[in-house]
């Protein structure tokens, strides 16, 4: 191979390269595999920890929880920083006895986004 | 916002089937003219030229599409993630696309008609498209060999586009060549590149259908898994083109060998346009491996599928449940929520009713019968005994008609949802566009069929909007679980799909073709018979 086509087959193999170094990395249609709490579970309270669990690597940076209660009034929660990267984490607190709603919204690299609703219900103590 | 969502949901497949579409006629574009045009001796020059100004054009609707998606995802997530605007910016999708743009701006600057010599610079910004695709693929989120994954989507979709891409330059060369023995070099020399380019493809495509699929079962018993499927077929398809090509080449007549290529190559194009939208509505699925619990099994399958009497009665309107239509007609209006993992704008998914099904069974069954009858007419008047049988396409009317009145019966006229609403639910606008779509099969082909057009464009409507509708088909978008009636419907589309193809292709070649070549009479017997069978298909759809 000529020394300029060498040069120059590197050089594509540099940006390619690079490209998937550059970005950070994603998912492509995230489906919700397992959840704490479960689909129509019933936890102990105040506490609630909060764990979902996706098939493919998810953008937590730009993904949404929220915990609509019972009288209907939304609550952005905080997502947790350290989890593995195909899980998103956050802590309900001072959760009252009744009937909630978990929003999630996670960002698929793709472009796609992906919703869902998990209902549980917080059990008196 | 509610609506841009739902249209959005609908589109994104047709948006990634355009952007791999003309990211596949922009690099095999640049593929042909650096290894088919520019090694060959005789004075390529308006060649060239031609090629590259169709590269220009194929990286334009490239980078027009990408910023288009962009755009309009950037906003939705904004909106509904209510983060700022430099977050949005940091995404991944976003980062893909501006890449993705960039490098399609540097393809047409590079190809410039100023220039004269020197092209393998654009393999640079090619490699740059082909990394923005792969950035948004399922590889780069796969928890377990995302390297491997990364490399074999990146070989399985450069390969694609060195073949598929390359085909309409293949097409301009064989028209543009100056002499015919210059026009046979270049043909053999992109069946070189091509033969490598399938042996590449199908490789990568088996090791990422192991990955993805996983196992036999899932792939009849999910969605992605048939969809793969699906894309196996057309790609057998494809090959068998490519064998009829290649016996042509050997023993064909030398008058009509060019003619004859150039009219196979089209109809590969419109299969291999095909094949990536398939690939597009793969891309909107989750990997069959993923989804383990909940799938279809071969019994149910059979079940379902098993041979049955028609259902020629319809439940009435009054047995349908209004209450439901009313439940729908506010989600609509609100956006909808369900406890499954779903796309924004999805409507939310419930079991049909037994009288829904009914009535849902009886459309295609009298569908079924028409089109059945139609199939049946097309060979007889195809044996050119029976003159009125040349008449048939006219039961395209009665068709139209009864699947508007008949196909959303919550809707205008039969419903009480208004006919301008339910333009934006992707479902109904699909009904709708099928039903002007059969006037225009109706119109067109009964013209040619009786001699009103013996030449010209008008001819080829029936092929085209044939083949279309089943590429539209397999482009519908899907939903994330594996809900069993859906993956059973899909199911029963697919085979339609196939055969709608098939006979649109199979038409397209009859009327193409020289005279000469034999190949011509075969292709005239078998898009009647696809009609048939699409016939049969529909009077054996069940929902139950």
């Amino acid at each position: 191979m000529q020394p300029g086509r060498r040069y120059f087959c590197a050089r594509i193999v540099v940006t390619v390269v690079s490209a998937f170094f550059v970005v950070a990395p994603a998912a492509a249609h995230a489906v919700l595999l397992e959840s704490t709490p479960s689909l129509k579970s019933s936890v102990p309270g105040p506490n609630v920890p909060i764990k979902l669990r996706f098939n493919v690597r998810i953008d937590a940076f730009r993904s949404r929880l929220t915990l609509v209660r019972p009288d209907g009034s939304a609550q952005a929660l905080e997502i947790s920083k350290g989890t593995t990267a195909d899980t998103l984490a956050a802590e309900a607190t001072e959760l009252a006895a009744g009937a909630y709603r978990l929003r999630w919204q996670v960002l698929a690299s793709d472009g796609h986004i992906t919703r869902g609703e998990i209902p549980f219900t917080v059990a008196p103590s | 916002m509610a609506r841009l969502l739902q249209v959005f949901g609908f589109l994104s497949v047709l948006f990634r089937g355009a952007t791999l579409t003309f990211q596949s006629l922009a690099i095999g574009g640049i593929v042909f003219v650096i290894f088919v045009v520019r090694r060959s001796k005789e004075d390529s020059g308006p060649l060239q030229r031609a090629c590259l100004r169709w590269i220009r054009r194929s990286a334009a609707a490239l980078a027009t599409m990408q910023i288009s998606y962009v755009l309009a995802n950037s906003l939705i997530l904004r909106q509904s993630a209510d983060i700022s605007l430099r977050e949005v910016i940091g995404a991944n999708f976003v980062l893909a696309g501006l890449m993705g743009v960039v490098a399609a701006l540097t393809v047409i600057v590079l190809t410039s008609p100023m220039r004269t010599a020197g092209y393998t610079d654009l393999l640079l910004p090619a490699a740059a498209i082909m990394a923005s695709s792969v950035m948004t693929s399922h590889a780069m989120a796969r928890l377990d060999y995302r390297v491997p994954l990364v490399a074999f989507t990146a070989l399985h979709q450069a390969a694609t586009a060195a073949w598929l891409g390359g085909l309409p330059y293949l097409l301009i060369a064989i028209r543009r060549a100056q002499t015919p023995e210059y026009a046979r070099q270049l043909s053999a020399r992109f069946s070189q590149l091509a033969l490598v380019s399938v042996a590449v493809l199908a490789s990568a495509g088996l090791v990422l259908g192991f990955a993805y699929v996983g196992s036999f079962k899932a792939i009849y018993g999910t969605s992605y898994g048939a969809m793969v499927a699906t894309k196996a077929l057309l790609f057998g398809l494809l090959l068998f083109l490519g064998a009829l090509n290649f016996q042509l080449v050997r023993n064909g007549p030398a008058s009509s060998i060019l003619a004859s290529l150039k009219r196979f190559g089209e109809a590969e194009i419109g299969i291999g346009i095909t094949v990536i939208l398939t690939a597009a509505s793969l891309t909107s699925l989750p990997p069959a491996a993923d989804l383990t619990n909940d799938r279809v099994t071969g019994q149910e399958i059979i079940a379902r599928m098993s041979p049955q009497v028609p259902r020629f009665v319809s439940p009435t309107l009054r047995e349908l449940p209004e209450e439901i239509y009313a439940a729908q007609k506010r989600a609509f209006e609100v956006g909808s929520l369900s406890t499954e993992s779903y796309v924004p704008g999805q409507t939310g998914t419930r079991p049909n009713t037994s009288a829904e099904k009914a009535w849902s069974e009886y459309n295609h069954h009298w569908a079924g019968l028409v089109v059945l009858a139609m199939g049946l007419l097309a060979l007889v008047a195809q044996a050119g005994k029976v003159s009125w049988a040349r008449n048939w396409p006219l039961a395209f009317f009665g068709l139209s008609a009864f699947l508007f009145l008949r196909s959303d019966p919550e809707t205008w006229p039969l419903g009480p949802v208004g006919f301008w609403a339910t333009l934006a639910d992707p479902e109904v606008l699909l009904h709708r566009f099928f039903a002007v779509l059969v006037i225009a099969l109706a119109v067109f082909e009964w013209r040619v069929q009786t001699g009103r057009v013996a030449s010209g464009p008008a001819r080829l409507a029936f092929p085209v909007l044939i083949a279309v509708s089943g590429a539209l088909l397999l482009t519908h978008s899907h939903s994330l679980g594996n809900l069993k009636e859906e993956v059973l419907a899909e199911l029963s589309h697919i085979p339609l799909a196939i055969l709608a193809v098939t006979a649109g292709w199979s038409r397209w070649l009859e009327l193409r073709l020289p005279a000469e070549n034999r190949t011509r009479s075969v292709m005239a017997r078998i898009w009647p018979l696809c009609i048939a069978l699409i016939g049969v298909v529909l009077l054996n759809y069940r929902e139950m």
